[in-house]
């Protein structure tokens, strides 16, 4: 069989196998009780994460930088990682910019200039579109969760793990599937570009294609007391589906319909805080609600369905240590650090440009849930968003579960177009 | 017509609220002159004393909302003490000292309850009121709009058939002819911002297992309090109960029939409004100098 130039680098540069000898040999270090080989020649490669880690946003960076800790610590103990011919320690270097643009540039630059990191992990929207000039001139490395930050002159951004809010095509789709009585949805959403209204898009393009009518799309600012109101008036459209587009509210809205008698299927982008909302309303009124982002002690994230190393051990070294603040940046900034780990040893250099370059060059670049694709030409002008596979998780008696693994790669090769009329009637940059 | 009564019964229901969230800002200003902005903060910090109290250590709902109000008091008694009496001839040093405490409070609400996801409470009172299938009130909601109301009451009694309520009122007349019929300023003004303080712990305690708490969420509360303390007129405590139910009804109706955003625009639009052709507001008493 040839090998591909893909599947070597596969087969040398996996990230379960750099992951499964770590590992392995943190194991073996524990269990002995011998010095770690290596340590005292050790260099040490920082990693940058310029983050809002206080204020409204802080769920959605404190968290990952929590989850990179765990998880550069357990590479450490087990002697760090190899690359090119030295080892290196990870260090995490963080700046709370407490989801504020000046203070993102300030982060960045103190980052770069004085931390000397090799990569800048940020969330994304209007706090990396302050920094990207000053990125871009730099040649520095930089990550987003949202791929809409990604423009025709943003070479060195990529959205290599959380493809916000794309993936939610995936929940559409099974949902029509399995319940093809669903014939109508209503879509509630945050009135912002960054967020709500892109994942009101996807949302709006998903429903299309699955053939679901869209009844209403409610936008609502961040300054809702009270959701009672608004879902009063979405449920007068008698929609089969309630869609909530994103997460900050999930709780008190599924509250409300809870309490409004609401009977059809509920579709959500996230719902971390599943087990309040089960608090608030019912174990029965819950069951079935659909959304996108697994309990990482899901068994269905097995070695060939997801590419993360010990999930549920993961997931319990964070609740042991930070019970009560897990939300999906937890495991996400953590796969983005596996990434350029992988990488950076196909490089076998450190630096920026060399590890980008690396990077781009593998066509079938490890995502979370397995091998996915650059992507991203189409809809903002440059292939640096890495999409793949994602699962549709779904309540079953309490506990959330992933129901199925869907290809977003797929429904955008075939959809990208509708994809792209919905972003253009809510005034969303494409290309 | 479902939402249509479905909205009415919203709108009542926020109207209890937005009258807590008024009030205790209006009998500050009115007594004090002091425009308390941390007065959304003392609202955030009952919904966390739930949240901390039922909620993480498993004490029964009415005892923790008893000891929310007086966690509450007692912030506004000291606020009142060491904050506002040193500033009493200056009100823009009240005011700053209100922000002041504003940031603290904020940053408190996060020491104690961590930056994750916003904290939920589980309702005490679970299940829902059913009328005829169209029309739906929580108890929770029931139970908030009738303790708001009881407390409004009891209010309105101590203010007008109490020695203690007549000095509030004449302090917010004349503080120097009050001052002068021999009424203890120092004392009248710690009472207002307890009674205000405590009005505000209710509301958060009430609120708490409505709504996601976080240590932002003072600002909603803050912003209403503005419109609905101008519009009633400023100082008046019956001008803010009216206006807080009307703009209930405005926010409610204009959030179900056009969209939330514009309701907030319209709420703020009708402050300015009421700013250019009616000063004093609805209530409120034009003051000659």
């Amino acid at each position: 069989m040839t090998k591909t130039p893909t599947s070597v680098f596969r087969q040398r540069f996996s990230r379960r196998r750099f992951l499964g000898t770590t590992l392995a040999g943190m194991g073996a270090a524990l269990t002995t009780g011998l010095p770690k080989v290596g340590l005292a020649d050790a260099k040490t490669v920082r990693l940058g994460m310029n983050i809002p880690m206080t204020g409204d946003y802080a769920p959605w960076g404190l968290p990952g930088l929590y989850g990179c800790e765990i998880v550069a610590a357990n590479i450490n103990a087990a002697g760090g990682v190899k690359i090119g011919n030295d080892t290196y320690m990870i260090e995490m270097a963080s700046y709370d910019h407490g989801y504020d643009t000046e203070k993102s540039v300030q982060g960045f630059k103190k980052l770069v200039l004085e931390d000397d990191v090799k990569m800048v992990m940020m969330l994304g929207g209007s706090t990396v579109a302050s920094i990207i000039p000053w990125a871009m001139r730099k040649k520095m490395l930089t990550t987003t969760l949202l791929p809409s930050d990604i423009t025709p002159d943003t070479e060195y951004l990529v959205a290599t793990c959380e493809s916000h809010p794309l993936y939610n095509v995936t929940g559409v789709e099974w949902l029509a599937d399995k319940f093809p009585e669903a014939k109508t949805a209503a879509i509630i959403t945050t009135n912002d570009i960054e967020y709500g209204k892109q994942s009101a898009a996807t949302y709006n393009a998903a429903f299309e294609v699955a053939g679901i009518d869209v009844v209403d799309v409610n936008f609502h600012g961040f300054d809702v007391a009270d959701f009672a109101p608004i879902v009063s008036s979405l449920l007068s459209k008698k929609p089969d589906v309630f869609c909530m587009a994103t997460d900050v509210y999930t709780t008190p809205i599924i509250e409300q319909l809870f309490h409004q008698g609401f009977k059809g299927k509920i579709v959500s982008c996230t719902c971390d805080g599943y087990l309040d909302v089960i608090a608030k309303t019912s174990k029965e009124f819950v069951e079935g609600l659909t959304f996108q982002f697994p309990d990482f002690d899901d068994p269905a994230l097995t070695p060939d369905k997801a590419d993360f190393p010990d999930p549920a051990g993961f997931d319990a070294a964070f609740n042991k240590d930070h019970a009560g603040e897990w939300s999906a940046v937890a495991w996400e900034y953590p796969s983005i650090l596996l990434n350029w780990i992988e990488a950076a040893q196909a490089a076998g250099s450190i630096e920026p440009e060399p590890v980008l370059s690396a990077m781009k060059a593998n066509s079938s670049p490890a995502h979370t849930f397995g091998p996915g694709k650059w992507w991203g030409a189409d809809l903002w002008g440059l292939d640096n968003a890495v999409v793949g596979n994602w699962p549709v998780v779904a309540i079953n008696d309490g506990k959330a579960r992933i129901q199925e693994y869907r290809s977003v790669y797929d429904w955008l090769q075939n959809n990208a177009g509708v994809l792209k009329k919905h972003m253009q009637a809510l005034d969303l940059r494409t290309v | 017509m479902e939402l249509f009564l479905q909205s009415v019964v919203n709108s009542f229901i926020q109207g209890g609220f937005f009258s807590l969230w008024a009030v205790g800002l209006v009998l500050v200003f009115g007594v004090m002159g002091v425009v308390n902005f941390a007065h959304g903060e003392l609202v955030m910090v009952g919904a966390y004393s739930i949240w901390v109290l039922h909620a993480q250590y498993g004490l029964p709902y009415i005892p923790a909302l008893c000891m929310a109000v007086l966690l509450v008091t007692t912030i506004g008694v000291l606020m009142e003490r060491f904050l506002f009496r040193p500033k009493r001839e200056d009100p823009l040093g009240g005011l700053i000292n209100s922000l002041g405490v504003l940031f603290i409070l904020q940053v408190a609400a996060h020491v104690v309850g961590g930056t994750g996801p916003a904290k939920q409470v589980a309702p005490p009172f679970s299940g829902t009121f059913v009328i005829e299938e169209f029309l739906r009130v929580p108890y929770q909601r029931l139970f908030a709009v009738a303790v708001s109301v009881a407390a409004l009451g009891l209010l309105w009694f101590f203010l007008t058939r109490t020695r203690l309520g007549w000095s509030l009122r004449a302090m917010a007349q004349d503080r120097e002819a009050a001052a002068l019929q021999g009424i203890n300023i120092n004392r009248t003004s710690m009472i207002a911002i307890g009674v205000s303080g405590a009005l505000a712990g209710l509301a958060g305690a009430l609120m708490a297992p409505m709504t996601s708490i976080h240590p932002h969420m003072g600002h909603n509360v803050i912003i209403t309090a503005f419109i609905v303390t101008i519009v009633g007129g400023i100082g008046s405590l019956s001008g803010a109960v009216l206006a807080a139910v009307l703009y209930a009804f405005l926010h409610t109706f204009v959030t179900a029939y056009i969209s939330g955003t514009v309701a907030t625009m319209s709420g703020l639009l009708i402050m300015v409004l009421v700013l250019i052709v009616k000063p004093t507001g609805i209530m409120g008493k034009r003051v000659s100098e």
